[in-house]
Parts: structure tokens; C-alpha cells; sequence
């Protein structure tokens, strides 16, 4: 067989393939270092750095800044709300949860959209109309599968180990710090990151949610950028996309490799 | 009968049941919106107006209109298209087909190919869809680079084509789930099985259709499972993108709901279109997950 020539042949495919793949971007990058940007796709004529100065300046700056508390708020609120539940969950026998925490995932299937309705009147009433409020109803939104992801990663940490821990007088608390979350860090790094960029990414709630422009963060910063009447800055645009992407991509290579053990367990347990 | 020797637990039940208060809260909050947006399709309210706050239970008037109307009908099948071709055929097996072949690639090459997919599972969705508007327009990349120089006046894509361009955006955005999926399954597969195939002659497509591809079965329903219930629901790509039009080309079942409920203000009529939408999910989530339980 002719090895060597099949497997050239698939390098040039894939390499083919990946350069299709990023071939998108050349439009955003092209017109985030040009000055004097059109919105074409063109070579520059000049070269600098003064899209992304009015990206992270001013209004942009701050939507920064509501992004960040937002996609992070929700993710570490989602992390721990699961957690200290999902251990009771995966080690005690409470009768159908099983049942119980798939019911919510179907459940969760509600094309957001149609909750949004309920959750905007509640939020209204109680006086959450603001970052909090979208963190708190981000949260919800994420638990099903946030306690689904977690229990299972819980049973995958043999028992005997905490018998054993529970032997040599440890407390509970110390079981589960140190030998049930530590064994389970790649899930919980996998349901964090999804949490995160789940957040990061939200466009409708937000949108409904803020209703000052102080309190926007990026996804919906970007969108109202983008239709507002007049002559359309590409360049802000172009650079401001690409600082809002930077973070999701910067986390996700962070955590790459407890990434990949972590897509297997959400593979086997399905 | 593991509770009884596990003392840490029974010893410490308040403890645990306090550590699952907040999540029980919210999964209440949960509940009771859903039962909220289920009651709401039973109604005429409406966003704005004397029917946003003096509104009346209508029966089935909400579900009868889905199908006595011009929309709901035509969104369906938009939807219906569009998972098909992005999810079922592009990601999966587009997804797949890389897992599978770069297995065997050396890791530099592996590595550039796997960062590149990422790239576009990563991009946040009005980012993409930006990206997307720009490429297939007038004067993007794709005209540029292959229309013009071929001879042919350049072609509004997004126009033109918008099903076609929105189909291609997503496969573009959501490989990367299916392949990372689909990489972590056939790294469970036992290399001797494989290997066992190669010394008894098999051809390196009968080793992944007739040895990997069943091993992986429980795998490939996850995936399926997963990708159609998001495909079916997702909403800002195509709605940054083309807004649903040009006409309803590609307004999907999310973005019909959308238009209905905050565009016109029908938030009943919008809460009938989610039911409907929940039911249809829930049935194909059925439908895998038979596919999932059954025996080898």
C-alpha cells in the first residue's frame, strides 16, 4: 500500500480545509488594523491601531467591563449553585432523580424565547431589571444542564476513595474539597466554560433586560452599533468584534486540556 | 443500601440538604416560568396595548391559528431544512469525517486543523454573523476570490441564496462540537479491536463503518441528540444575518417566534409557536434516546 502518498494527499486536504476555515476572517482582520477602513474587502493602504483605541474606549470600554461580570458572574453562580447540590444528587438515592433531571432538561428545550416573557415580568416586580437580575435568570436558564453535567462527573469518582478519606477522620468538607472536586476538575472546568461563553455570547436576554445604554454588554453593544442610522464606523466594528471574541477563545485555550478529558464524560454519560 | 455505609452522608444530611436549597429555588423559578409560558399560549396577551394588561383566556384559538394561519406551517419546513442539512449532515458528518482522519495525521497538522474549527465554534454568534454577511456579499471574499476572476458578475449571496448561506454559516460555527465529541469517542475505542480488523484484512473503510462506527453508536445518538435540539432552537445567527427574509426564506421556527412575539406584540400567539416547538423537540428527543438505550 502506498502509505506515504495516501497520507500526503490527506494533509493537503486537510490543510486545504483549514485554510477555507479561517479564510472568513480576513475581513475582519483587514479592516480592524485600517485607519481608514471602508467595510470592503481590500488590502489597506495604511496600518494602525486607532480602530481598537476607540474600541476599548469611552462607552465600548465599559461594555467590556458588563460582558465580564455577566459571563462571569453567571459561570461561577452556575458552578457553585451545581455543585453543592449535584453532590447530594449523585451520592444520595433519592428516589427518580434520575427522571427528575432529565424532565428538566426536556424542559429547558422551551426555545428561550418563550420564558423570556415570564422571567422579563418577574425581574419588573422585584426590581432586577439590571446585571444582577440577567445573571440570576442566566443561572436558571443553565442549571438543568449545569446539575445534569456535574452528577454525572460525581459518579464517576469511585466511593471507596471517601470511605477511605472518612477512615482516616476526615470531615465531609474536606472529602469533598479534596478528593471529590479535585478528581472532578476537568467537568467542572467544562461546565464553567460552557457556562461562560454561554453568557458571553447571550444576546436576547440582555437586549431586553438593559435598558440603559450604561449597562449593555458587548453582544448587545456590537448589535446596536451595527444598526444605527448614518455612516457605519467598520473599523470600531471590526476592532470591537474582535475584542469581544478574544475572551471566549483566550478561556477556552486556558482550559484546553481538561477540555478534552471533560468532552469524553459528556460523550459516555450522554 | 450503599446509604447505610456511608456515615459522612447520613451524618451530615442537614448539611446537604442545605447545600441544595439554591439550586431547588431556582429550579422552582424554573418551573413556575415554564408554567407561565405554558398558560400564556392559552391567552391573547399582547406586548403593548389594551391587551398587555386586560387580557383574556382564549382557549385553543392560539393553537388553531398555527395551523389555519400562513407561517407556522412554512417556518416548520424551513426549520426542518435547515437542521438537516447544518446539523445532521453537515456537523455530524463533517465532523466525523475529520475525527476520523486526523487520528492518523501527525500532531502539528492535527493541532492547526482542530484551532481553525475552534475559531468558529468560538466566535460569539453576531460576530459570525457579521463575518458571514461579509464574505458572501457583493464585494466579499467569495466574489472576489472566485465569481469575478471566473468571468461571472458578482452575486449577492445573502439574496440570492440566503437558506444555502445561513445552512453553510452554521455547519461553518458548530463542527467543532461534533468533532470534539466524535474525537473523544474514538479514542474510547480499544486500538486492539482496530488493529485485530487490520490483521484479518479489513479495508480502512470497512474498520470504521463495520468496527468503529457501531462501538460508537451511544456516541453518535448524543451527538445527535444535542445538535438537533440546538439547531432547532437557535436564533441569533440567522437573525442577525438575514432578520428571517429576504421574504420568509429563512425564517425558522425561532425566528417566526420571535417576529410574532416582540415584533408584532402577539405574546400569546408567540407562547402557542414555543408549546409547539417544546413538543416537537421533545418527541425527536424521544425518538434518540430509544435509539441510545437500545442493546448492541
Amino acid at each position: 500500500m502506498d502509505n506515504t502518498g495516501t497520507s500526503r494527499l490527506t494533509a493537503i486536504a486537510l490543510t486545504f480545509m483549514a485554510v477555507i476555515w479561517v479564510s472568513p476572517f480576513s475581513w475582519l482582520i483587514l479592516n480592524a488594523f485600517n485607519p481608514l477602513s471602508t467595510g470592503q474587502l481590500e488590502i489597506p493602504k495604511a496600518f494602525g491601531f486607532d480602530n481598537f483605541g476607540l474600541a476599548v474606549s469611552g462607552n465600548a470600554g465599559r461594555q467590556f467591563f458588563n460582558s465580564i461580570i455577566i459571563a462571569a458572574g453567571t459561570a461561577t453562580l452556575s458552578v457553585v449553585v451545581g455543585i453543592s447540590a449535584a453532590y447530594p444528587l449523585s451520592r444520595l438515592r433519592i428516589p427518580g432523580r434520575n427522571a427528575f433531571l432529565w424532565t428538566l432538561v426536556l424542559l429547558r428545550m422551551l426555545p428561550s424565547a418563550g420564558v423570556l416573557v415570564p422571567l422579563y415580568f418577574a425581574a419588573q416586580r422585584s426590581g432586577l431589571l439590571n446585571q444582577l437580575g440577567v445573571i440570576i435568570a442566566l443561572t436558571i436558564l443553565n442549571l438543568p444542564f449545569t446539575l445534569l453535567l456535574l452528577k454525572n462527573f460525581f459518579d464517576t469518582v469511585p466511593i471507596e476513595l471517601e470511605e477511605a478519606a472518612y477512615v482516616e477522620g476526615a470531615s465531609l468538607l474536606q472529602i469533598v474539597t479534596k478528593i471529590v472536586l479535585p478528581m472532578s476538575r476537568a467537568g467542572i472546568a467544562v461546565v464553567w466554560f460552557f457556562s461562560f461563553t454561554g453568557a458571553w455570547n447571550e444576546f436576547l436576554l440582555p437586549l431586553i433586560f438593559a435598558r440603559v445604554q450604561d449597562a449593555f454588554p458587548m453582544s448587545v453593544g456590537l448589535y446596536a452599533a451595527f444598526g444605527q442610522q448614518g455612516a457605519i464606523n467598520y473599523g470600531f466594528l471590526t476592532a470591537f468584534s474582535i475584542l469581544y471574541a478574544a475572551p471566549a477563545i483566550a478561556v477556552y485555550f486556558l482550559l484546553r486540556r481538561n477540555m478534552n478529558t471533560g468532552f469524553a464524560g459528556v460523550g459516555v454519560k450522554g | 443500601m450503599k446509604n447505610q455505609v456511608n456515615p459522612w452522608l447520613t451524618g451530615n444530611l442537614t448539611v446537604l440538604i442545605i447545600g441544595m436549597l439554591p439550586a431547588i429555588v431556582l429550579i422552582c423559578a424554573l418551573l413556575y416560568f415554564t408554567a407561565w409560558a405554558f398558560a400564556f399560549s392559552f391567552t391573547d396577551l399582547a406586548l403593548v396595548g389594551r391587551k398587555s394588561v386586560e387580557w383574556s383566556w382564549v382557549g385553543l384559538e392560539n393553537f388553531e391559528r398555527l395551523f389555519t394561519r400562513r407561517g407556522f406551517l412554512e417556518s416548520l419546513w424551513t426549520t426542518v431544512i435547515f437542521v438537516f442539512f447544518s446539523a445532521i449532515v453537515g456537523q455530524s458528518v463533517l465532523g466525523f469525517l475529520l475525527a476520523a482522519t486526523l487520528r492518523g495525521t501527525q500532531s502539528t497538522l492535527r493541532t492547526v486543523v482542530e484551532v481553525c474549527i475552534m475559531l468558529g465554534w468560538l466566535l460569539p454568534d453576531i460576530v459570525a454573523a457579521f463575518l458571514w454577511s461579509a464574505t458572501t456579499s457583493q464585494t466579499g471574499l467569495i466574489n472576489q476570490l472566485i465569481v469575478v476572476p471566473l468571468g461571472f458578475p458578482p452575486i449577492n449571496f445573502i439574496n440570492s441564496y440566503a437558506l444555502p448561506v445561513v445552512t453553510i454559516a452554521n455547519i461553518w460555527k458548530g463542527t467543532a462540537w461534533s468533532y470534539l465529541l466524535f474525537s473523544a469517542a474514538l479514542d474510547s475505542v480499544s486500538r486492539e479491536v482496530v488493529e485485530a480488523a487490520k490483521v484479518d484484512g479489513a479495508t480502512p473503510f470497512q474498520r470504521i463503518w463495520l468496527v468503529q462506527l457501531p462501538i460508537i453508536r451511544p456516541h453518535i445518538a448524543t451527538n445527535m441528540l444535542f445538535i438537533t435540539i440546538w439547531t432547532f432552537t437557535y436564533f441569533p445567527l440567522i437573525f442577525a444575518m438575514t432578520g428571517g427574509g429576504p421574504g420568509r426564506q429563512t425564517e425558522t421556527l425561532a425566528v417566526f417566534l420571535y417576529n410574532q412575539s416582540f415584533s408584532r406584540g402577539n405574546l400569546g400567539f408567540g407562547s402557542a409557536i414555543s408549546v409547539a416547538m417544546l413538543l416537537i423537540v421533545g418527541f425527536l428527543s424521544l425518538f434518540y434516546l430509544r435509539l441510545l438505550r437500545e442493546p448492541k
